[in-house]
Formats: structure tokens, C-alpha cells, sequence
């Protein structure tokens, strides 16, 4: 029996060995996980949110659990654009895990001249771009607005011959549409979707958990059928490949994102509870892909039949 | 100057079989399971990342120190405050326990001190039964242990620090004077401390802060003087970046990598005690 072919071309140079990769903010730069788990096995590294200037990151508390999931906000703690590019660009080059850069920024210039600097640097796969985190001020303005995301990714387009992902916000009236701007724009690829913005309360001082606003991204196995419908919602939109992420704990939560019209994922607090989960989910969707006898992955998508799922593929999954 | 990020290289994850759940007085209790492989490289002050149930709520797993070591045997104390807690302490011999570790900046041992003296503040025990017994391994001739609580019965057994060695001195104080002397702990550490003297402590923030301020106030400071710190965390080996806790001076450090335990010295305690409570574990 011939293993399946797993890889993904998502475009533009960017070739994923297998559809498994750990999300934005959950992975780092990939230099704890690599201690603890063969790190160069995985589809791609989707670094933190990186910015134009070092970011301490909001006070604590910065993550509060709630039912099947958590709340963070971290508030884009990073080192900055320069150390990513100089000290840990030349790191990526060694790995053979493909290593996307997340980018984030305040306004359209702290995004071009993040790109810019990490132009100069070998070693990166390509970018995503966060238009949507949650936790600082402006950080949702790109990413709810279809034409101000369109001018983004169009000023980030020219600047760059590397693959550009947009991760795209839920918190939004018409995610399609704003996948669509992008897309125009000459986005290579989506990323859907980031954190939720939710809050949690703490019944005994009365008031949010988490500081600030009290809000943060809310994550894990609560937001996958919302993720579910933001992906299918995207993939009706848009001709570029979709990469699907949220709440994805196991295989069959790969495989239903998959179903859904992602043609990769990314595992993120899954890997906070278990530091293998990626590795475990690329192991179950490779006996999935094999035991359904299927060449390449996209076959996993379809059923043989209207209704009649190919063999080795459970039904439905209880999650 | 914040410390060196600790060593992940020896962290595995490991599943082993729960052999003894022990409830002490006050709510406390101690879980032992077979962990060859933490028991073996877990150093003092050094935690694991627990999980022992299935499915999605509680979702993180849950950080505590390494209590104690013997063979293949490594222990926990803890006490049920949260969902996860209340599994934890639920556990029964033979039911599987999940544990990722060693994790995190342990004590400095090295080189060995004159004396030790450790501050304990109820649950705060945690890490000083194995503490106890590696100074005492690595040399030091002289071992205090100030035990404290709020009422006697949440005092951490004195016999659990000794473990068997009566060189091991154990003072006790509760608020309320119920056992030991009436008072707080960190008030029993000025008389004891000079300059060959290493000071470890663990316990609640207020009790650490106090401990602090003594500490600096003294003529003839401990040539060492280290916390154990806690915060809520996402995954405790450094990459959900959200157990930052205030630096001295400015910023933040990460509790899991930088810490748990630290130079009293490189935390902010104002700011600390400046913290939201906490959700529970």
C-alpha cells in the first residue's frame, strides 16, 4: 500500500508537505516546540503576530478557560520585525518545516515596512497576514472593512513575490465579502478563522476576568462549528485556497474542515493542552487518507456517492 | 536582570498509573503516581503540567510543583479550588495521570548553602518536601523550614518536609495561633538569616510580598533569596505567552520559561499584588 500524497500547493511558491500546521499565536516562532516534538514532521509554522517595533504585550491576566476553550489576550507580545528577520529568520532556514511569517500592524505602513524588512530575509516561506486580532486598539479596522482590507493586501501585494495568506476575522457582518476584496487584491490564499472576541466574568470581584476592555479571543473545541461555517461561507466566496483553523483537537475535526473547503489547517490550543496534537492529527489524517484508499487529500473531500462516505471515513463525528 | 528561560530538553510526556491519593487536614491532599521518567530528571522547584480526564471542559491541563521523588514515584500536593482541582483530588490508585514535565526554572542549589531557610505558606508547601531533601543531598548542614498558615489545620504536616530526616528544623506559625507561634511567618525570618544563609520561599503573593520587604530591610542580607510564583497558564512551556507576570523595573516575564521561580529581586511586588485576582484552577 502507497502512503497518499498529503502535500498542499497553496500557490505562488508556497508548497506544504502535508495540510497540518500550528496556528498564529500558539506556536511562537517555533523554537519551544521544536524541544519537544519533531517540529520539521508538519505541513507549516504560522509564526506569533509580528509587529514593526517589540511588543511587551498586555498586563495579566492574559488567558482565562472557559467551557471547551479559552479566552487570551496577549495583546501581540513579540520581540519585533528586526529580531524575527535577523535572529530567527536565519534559524528557519535550517528547519525544513516551512515557516510563515504572521504580520500584524496598526496602520497600512507598519505592515509595509514589517514586509520590507522581511524581504531581506532568506529563510521564510511567505507571510500571513493578521488584519483581525482582537486585542489592540485599530487591529480590527482591516479586517472588518472589505475595501480597507482590499488596500492593504493590494500596498502589501506590490511589495512582496512571496505567498501572502490574509487571516481573516469572524467577528464580522460578511466575512465573504471581505474574503472576496482580498482575494481581488491578489491575496494567494485565506487563513479563516481567528479568535472570537468573548469575555468571561468573574462572579466574585464582579467584572471580566481578563483586564482592559475585559474582552479577548476566544479559542478551541467551543468556536469549531462556528469556524466550520466561517470556512464553508469563505470557500462558496472565493477561487484561492482556504486554510482552515479553530478549535481542531483531533483528526476527524481536521477532516470535517477539510469537508467544509479548507484545503490545509492549522492546530492551534490544541497544542497547548498537548504539545503533539499537530503531529497526532497529521498521523490520523494520513490512516484516514490511506485506509479510504484515496491518491491525494483533496479526494477525502467528496463522498464515492451522493450520501455514501468512502470506506474508513466515520460518519459523523460526536464533537 | 531577568533569569536564564528554562531547559526544555527534559520535558516528556508521560502517562502513569495514580498509586496513592493521601487527604490531609484542611483540605490538602497528596497525589503520588508512577512517573519514571519525571521522577528521575524533576529537580526542586521545578513543576509538571497535570491532566487527568478526557474531552474539552476543563480544556488546559493544570501546572503543580514536583513535591516529591522516590524511584519511579513522583508526588503532588494540591487542593480542589477549580473543575480541574476537583478531578485531581477525585483520582483514585490505578486511574491514569497525564503529566508533562519537568517544566519551568527550578531552585538554585549550587553551590550549597550554609544554611537554608524556606518560607511556607499553606499550599505554598509544594515544592519543599524535594527541596528539603536535595539541600540536605547536596551538603547543607542546616535546614529551617518556616511553616505558615492561616489556622493549624492548614499547616502542611511538619513530618512531610522532614521526610524521615531529623536534621530538618520545622517552625510553625498560624494567624490565628491555633498551632505554633501566633503571627505571620515571614516575621521568623530575620532572626535566622545572615549572610551565608539561602532563602526560599513559596506561598500566597501577599505573604511573598511581605517576605520581600523584610528581606531588603535586613543589615546582613541572604546571599540568595528565591520564589515560586504562580499565574494562570495556557500551556507552560512558552508559547501561549499568557502567564506574564510584572518584572522589576519594567515589563513582563513569562512565569513558565523565566520562572516559576525567581530572584525576589526581579519581581515587580507592587505590581504584583496590583493583579486582578485570578480565575481558579
Amino acid at each position: 500500500m502507497t502512503l497518499p500524497d498529503l502535500s498542499v500547493d497553496l500557490g505562488r511558491g508556497l508548497v506544504l508537505p502535508n495540510p497540518v500546521g500550528l496556528a498564529s499565536g500558539t506556536a511562537g516562532y517555533g523554537f519551544e516546540l521544536r524541544e519537544l516534538i519533531d517540529l520539521d514532521r508538519l505541513g507549516a509554522l504560522f509564526t506569533k503576530g509580528t509587529t514593526l517595533h517589540p511588543r511587551e504585550g498586555n498586563p495579566p491576566p492574559r488567558v482565562a478557560e472557559v467551557r471547551g476553550g479559552m479566552l487570551n489576550a496577549i495583546g501581540l507580545n513579540n520581540p519585533g520585525v528586526e529580531h524575527v528577520a535577523s535572529a530567527y529568520a536565519p534559524e528557519f532556514s535550517r528547519w525544513s518545516i516551512p515557516v510563515v511569517v504572521n504580520v500584524a500592524g496598526g496602520n497600512v505602513e507598519d505592515y509595509l515596512e514589517c514586509l520590507d524588512r522581511l524581504e531581506r530575509a532568506e529563510g521564510l516561506a511567505g507571510y500571513e497576514l493578521n488584519i483581525s486580532c482582537p486585542n489592540i486598539a485599530n487591529g480590527l479596522d482591516f479586517g472588518r472593512d472589505p475595501s480597507a482590507a482590499g488596500r492593504l493586501v493590494a500596498a502589501a501585494r506590490a511589495r512582496t513575490g512571496r505567498h501572502l495568506m490574509v487571516k481573516l476575522s469572524p467577528n464580522v457582518t460578511d466575512i465573504a465579502a471581505v474574503a472576496r476584496a482580498v482575494e481581488e487584491a491578489g491575496a494567494d490564499s485565506v487563513s479563516a478563522v481567528n479568535t472570537y472576541v468573548g469575555m468571561k466574568i468573574h462572579r466574585g470581584i464582579r467584572a471580566p476576568v481578563l483586564p482592559g476592555r475585559g474582552t479577548g479571543g476566544l479559542s478551541g473545541p467551543v468556536i469549531k462549528p462556528l469556524a466550520l461555517a466561517a470556512v464553508a461561507q469563505v470557500r462558496q466566496a472565493v477561487r484561492i485556497p482556504v486554510v482552515g483553523v479553530g478549535g481542531i483537537a483531533d483528526a476527524g475535526d481536521a477532516l470535517e474542515f477539510l469537508i467544509a473547503g479548507a484545503d490545509a489547517v492549522q492546530v492551534g490550543t490544541a497544542t497547548f493542552v498537548n504539545p503533539a496534537a499537530s503531529l497526532e492529527i497529521l498521523d490520523g489524517l494520513t490512516e484516514i487518507a490511506t485506509r479510504a484508499g484515496v491518491r491525494r487529500l483533496g479526494e477525502l473531500r467528496g463522498p464515492d456517492r451522493p450520501g455514501v462516505p468512502p470506506a474508513g471515513i466515520e460518519p459523523a463525528s460526536t464533537g | 536582570m531577568i533569569g536564564p528561560l528554562s531547559d526544555l530538553g527534559r520535558a516528556r510526556d508521560e502517562t502513569g498509573e495514580v498509586v496513592a491519593v493521601e487527604a490531609l487536614e484542611g483540605g490538602m491532599v497528596e497525589i503520588t503516581a508512577r512517573l519514571p521518567r519525571l521522577a528521575t530528571t524533576a529537580r526542586p522547584g521545578e513543576f509538571a503540567q497535570l491532566r487527568a480526564w478526557a474531552g474539552v471542559d476543563p480544556l488546559l491541563r493544570r501546572p503543580f510543583s514536583v513535591a516529591w521523588t522516590a524511584g519511579e514515584l513522583c508526588s503532588f500536593v494540591l487542593e480542589a479550588v477549580g473543575a480541574g482541582t476537583r478531578l485531581l483530588v477525585a483520582l483514585r490508585p490505578g486511574d491514569p495521570l497525564q503529566a508533562l514535565g519537568p517544566l519551568g526554572n527550578g531552585f538554585q542549589l549550587d553551590p550549597a548553602p550554609g544554611r537554608a531557610v524556606i518560607v511556607s505558606g499553606g499550599l505554598g508547601c509544594a515544592p519543599f518536601p524535594l527541596l528539603v531533601r536535595e539541600l540536605r543531598r547536596g551538603g547543607c548542614a542546616e535546614v529551617i523550614v518556616m511553616s505558615g498558615a492561616a489556622t493549624a489545620s492548614r499547616l502542611y504536616p511538619a513530618e512531610r518536609f522532614r521526610r524521615g530526616d531529623d536534621g530538618v528544623r520545622v517552625v510553625e506559625a498560624t494567624d490565628d495561633g491555633t498551632r505554633g507561634r501566633q503571627g505571620l511567618v515571614t516575621e521568623l525570618v530575620a532572626g535566622v538569616c545572615d549572610e551565608a544563609t539561602a532563602v526560599y520561599a513559596c506561598g500566597p503573593n501577599p505573604m511573598l510580598a511581605a517576605l520581600a520587604q523584610t528581606l531588603q530591610r535586613l543589615s546582613h542580607p541572604p546571599r540568595r533569596a528565591e520564589v515560586s510564583l504562580e499565574a494562570p497558564m495556557g500551556c507552560g512551556f512558552g508559547t501561549c505567552l499568557g502567564c506574564a507576570l510584572p518584572a522589576a523595573g519594567s515589563g513582563w516575564f513569562l512565569c513558565c520559561r523565566r520562572g516559576p521561580v525567581m530572584e525576589v529581586s526581579q519581581v515587580d511586588w507592587p505590581g504584583l499584588l496590583a493583579l486582578p485576582p485570578a480565575h481558579v484552577a
